[in-house]
């Protein structure tokens, strides 16, 4: 009962606070856990790692909000931990690492043409880690299965697999256009990674060769994608909808007619009780989400959409300012949603209870993108410009960031009334 | 029983508790919410009697247990449920009554989508959303043509890419000339006018999916904008790209870009499903990929000769004269194809006529993985001598319009 190691919490984090300077995890787990990558397990305490990154932003940026702003700014109204050193251009994506890493893993690519990797520690801080480049602004980038590479996807029309051990990354994927969207799929007797791109092509790579496994056409250029096995689905300009099956080898199972009026812009898998695939959640530039079950009992009643991201509410006579979604993520435990949208805020949702369970104030940036950690106790979110507004609105000197929040309380879904 | 005049204006407060009569067909114009707001009752009876047709707002609502700010769940009711017409009943109440004489001949179907759409169009234009975007009246139906579809991030690499070129210029000139398409479509749509619905019904009625614009946004080349660089001096204009500017900017000064200057024309065909194509070009034209992406849809043959483009190349350029098709079904801005980087949206029609051909000639180097050539074009051998006289003559032949594509040697 009484290990003299110190072993990791188990249940929810409630460590992840702004970090307090004095306090360290002394970084002996104790417990035979897996080893890190190399990269990844180079230990470091506190912030004296940011110079690894190009541009450092200076010592005081993990504690600014902490210790407060003099001047009234909304970069931070939520309060939540800031990563240090984040990207010096807009963020595009965001992925935690798997549950097969000791700890929590979090990439972000931008569009600086660089992809971050930071190590968040329980006790909220950040250590930025190592980080990898482009020759063209990172759009999407995902974790392999084992935590010991990262995939992702830029507008160089190019893939790049980043092995964590080494901190060398390789080209994986060719494509006649920006790739979009990046995947990596872990079936019972292939894995690959999946790659959809604007050359209307969804294709399949073997890492390990430069051809594609596989190449799907797209009725149009691919805009989103989620994987949760066995099933992908892909949304493409449009309003194109496309349900994939991946057992034995992927294959087109159904096109689907849009619930939605224009155009798509993100999409997220969500499971069943019992940790199937069983449906998705697909958002718009018109701040509304569908919620689309695969095969639904009652399509006419399970499927439905709801708005969001407006300015005026459920008020509708007076003329909203209609927001883009940007993102939207599932709690891996829970089942309860999340969208980040143009306006700056992020929501969460209870699908099932068809309610929603918080609304967040208002940053002054648009959220960009935003994940869930693997085991739901982080939710990650961007601040960054999303172009909603064209280049008249975009300032290259204003700050990125991107924000923690411990996330164990907030998505518990509503008992159903 | 005397009229109640209140009635006939359509603010009659009694409902149905009136004392005087309220005729059918007499009532058909919107009124105010004035006495809807706390007789839920007065006009729970009416629904009754409506057939459940009439749902006043306020029920949308309670039904979710909301947290009740702002962003609630709108249920099943904007697409899911079919028999909920809400959206649009809640601005005219009555139109149930004068349903025995439906305007314009159109059916309560057609009439709701109509209204949809004009409503969807003034939203759109206030809400300050996303321009560039695709838009259909209803899920399901095929994508309104004339509007189109770029995401941020595509946007943005453009000006990356320009300003990389030190050529923003370029890239504001193009955006400035999207947005005027762009609102000038959707002026269009606004208002439309008998033939300008004709065509749109039609449109929505048609086959499940438009073949899809493939606009070169100057996906493959660095520079190459997919945009004719017009005299498009508009340099005042420059600021005109903000989302919620004022829309007041007239057709006419459209005008002043080259390439609009055409969609002040709309007459000429009934529909200019965009403005810039005076040509009917349409459906076939605008794809070298998206007969490769056919591959997957329908099987091969068309429904019609107003369908037409979706069964391969050749054909296009013929049912570009058949003369029952309602026009563009979905001409596109852009004749060019990714690949085919001919100047996208061509206002001249010689120059469109010119990129059908290219279209074709280029199809073979569209061919991506997975698609074989054998596809787009029948050997000679598979067709019938009726077929191949089709082919050969000058325009079809109604009814007698071939289902497969033409040998490839028959183009031109």
């Amino acid at each position: 009962m009484s290990s003299q190691t110190v072993a990791p919490r188990a249940g929810p984090v409630t460590g992840l606070y702004p970090a307090l300077p004095a306090e360290e995890r002394s970084g002996s787990r104790g417990m035979a856990l897996p080893r890190l990558p190399a990269v990844l397990a180079s230990s470091s305490a506190g912030p004296t790692r940011m110079s690894l990154f190009g541009s450092t932003s200076g010592f005081g940026t993990g504690g600014t909000s902490m210790f407060g702003s003099t001047t009234a700014d909304n970069h931070n109204p939520m309060k939540d931990i800031e990563v240090t050193s984040p990207p010096d251009d807009s963020i595009s994506c965001l992925a935690f690492s798997p549950p097969t890493l000791p700890g929590n893993f979090l990439i972000a690519g931008s569009w600086a043409n660089d992809v971050r990797c930071w190590e968040v520690q329980d006790n909220g801080q950040t250590i930025p880690k190592a980080q990898q480049m482009h020759t063209g602004p990172v759009l999407d980038g995902c974790w392999s299965d084992d935590g010991s590479k990262v995939f992702t996807a830029s507008c160089d029309k190019t893939a790049k697999m980043w092995d964590l051990n080494s901190n060398q990354a390789i080209q994986i994927a060719q494509h006649d256009a920006p790739v979009k969207t990046i995947h990596w799929i872990k079936a019972p007797n292939y894995s690959c990674v999946m790659t959809g791109s604007w050359d209307k092509t969804l294709k399949f790579w073997d890492t390990r060769s430069p051809t594609p496994m596989m190449t799907l056409q797209l009725p149009e250029r691919c805009y989103c994608a989620d994987v949760v096995h066995p099933m992908a689905a892909v949304a493409t300009a449009e309003r194109g909808l496309i349900v994939y099956q991946l057992e034995n080898q992927p294959s087109e199972f159904r096109r689907i007619e849009s619930p939605l009026k224009h155009q798509h812009r993100c999409v997220a898998i969500f499971k069943d009780k019992v940790n199937k695939p069983t449906g998705f959640a697909l958002g718009s530039i018109e701040g509304r989400v569908a919620i689309h079950y695969i095969n639904p009992p009652n399509p006419a009643k399970d499927n439905f959409t709801f708005k969001c991201h407006r300015s005026n509410g459920t008020n509708t006579s007076a003329p909203q300012d209609i927001y883009a979604v940007n993102g939207i993520a599932f709690h891996p435990v829970h089942g309860t949603l999340a969208t980040v949208g143009s306006d700056g805020r992020f929501s969460f949702w209870d699908k099932d209870a068809r309610t929603k369970l918080k609304t967040s104030e208002q940053l002054d940036q648009p959220i960009s993108a935003c994940c869930f950690n693997h085991n739901g106790n982080i939710f990650a979110y961007a601040s960054s410009y999303d172009w909603s507004k064209g280049h008249e609105f975009y300032n290259p000197q204003k700050k990125n960031y991107i924000f923690l929040r411990n996330a164990a309380e907030e998505l518990k879904p509503r008992n159903k009334k | 029983m005397t009229i109640c005049q209140f009635f006939l204006q359509g603010r009659c407060r009694f409902g149905d508790r009136c004392w005087n009569e309220h005729p059918r067909g007499g009532g058909g114009r919107p009124h105010s919410a004035g006495p809807v707001r706390g007789a839920g009752g007065g006009w729970g009876a009416a629904s009754q009697r409506y057939a459940n047709v009439i749902q006043p707002p306020i029920f949308k609502h309670s039904t979710w247990g909301g947290s009740g700010d702002g962003g609630g769940f709108s249920g099943a009711s904007d697409f899911g449920s079919p028999g909920n017409k809400s959206a649009v009943f809640s601005q005219n109440r009555f139109s149930a009554l004068s349903s025995a004489h439906p305007a314009d001949g159109f059916s309560d179907e057609e009439q709701r989508l109509l209204d949809c759409v004009a409503k969807d169009m003034a939203t759109w234009e206030s809400s300050g959303q996303w321009m560039f975007s695709c838009y259909s009246p209803e899920a399901g139906k095929p994508n309104v043509s004339g509007f189109r579809e770029f995401s941020a991030e595509e946007v943005r690499l453009e000006y990356y890419n320009c300003s990389a070129n030190n050529n923003t210029e370029n890239y504001i000139n193009s955006v400035n000339q999207l947005v005027q398409e762009w609102r000038n479509r959707l002026q269009e749509l606004k208002a439309l006018n008998a033939s300008g619905k004709e065509s749109l019904l039609s449109q929505l009625k048609n086959a499940v999916t438009q073949p899809l614009p493939s606009l070169g946004f100057g996906g493959q080349q660095a520079s190459s904008f997919g945009f004719p660089s017009f005299p498009v001096s508009s340099s005042s204009s420059a600021a005109s790209f903000s989302f919620k500017a004022n829309p007041s900017v007239p057709p006419g000064n459209a005008a002043a870009v080259g390439s609009s200057a055409a969609a002040s024309n709309p007459p000429t065909f009934g529909v200019t499903s965009s403005p810039s194509v005076p040509n009917p070009v349409g459906s076939g034209n605008s794809s070298a990929p998206s007969a490769a992406s056919f591959s997957f849809k329908t099987s091969g043959t068309t429904s019609g000769c107003g369908t037409s483009g979706l069964s391969g190349f050749g054909s296009s350029a013929a049912a570009n004269s058949s003369s029952t098709a309602p026009l563009p079904v979905s001409a596109t801005p852009s004749a060019a194809t990714g690949t085919s980087q001919s100047g996208a949206s061509s206002a001249s029609a010689a120059q469109t006529a010119g990129a059908s051909g290219h279209n074709v000639t280029s199809a073979p180097s569209a061919v991506r993985d997975g698609i074989r050539p054998e596809r787009l074009y029948t050997p000679r051998s598979e067709l019938t001598a009726e077929e191949l006289r089709q082919f050969a003559a000058k325009r079809f032949t109604l009814g007698k319009i071939p289902l497969k594509p033409p040998p490839a040697d028959m183009l031109h």
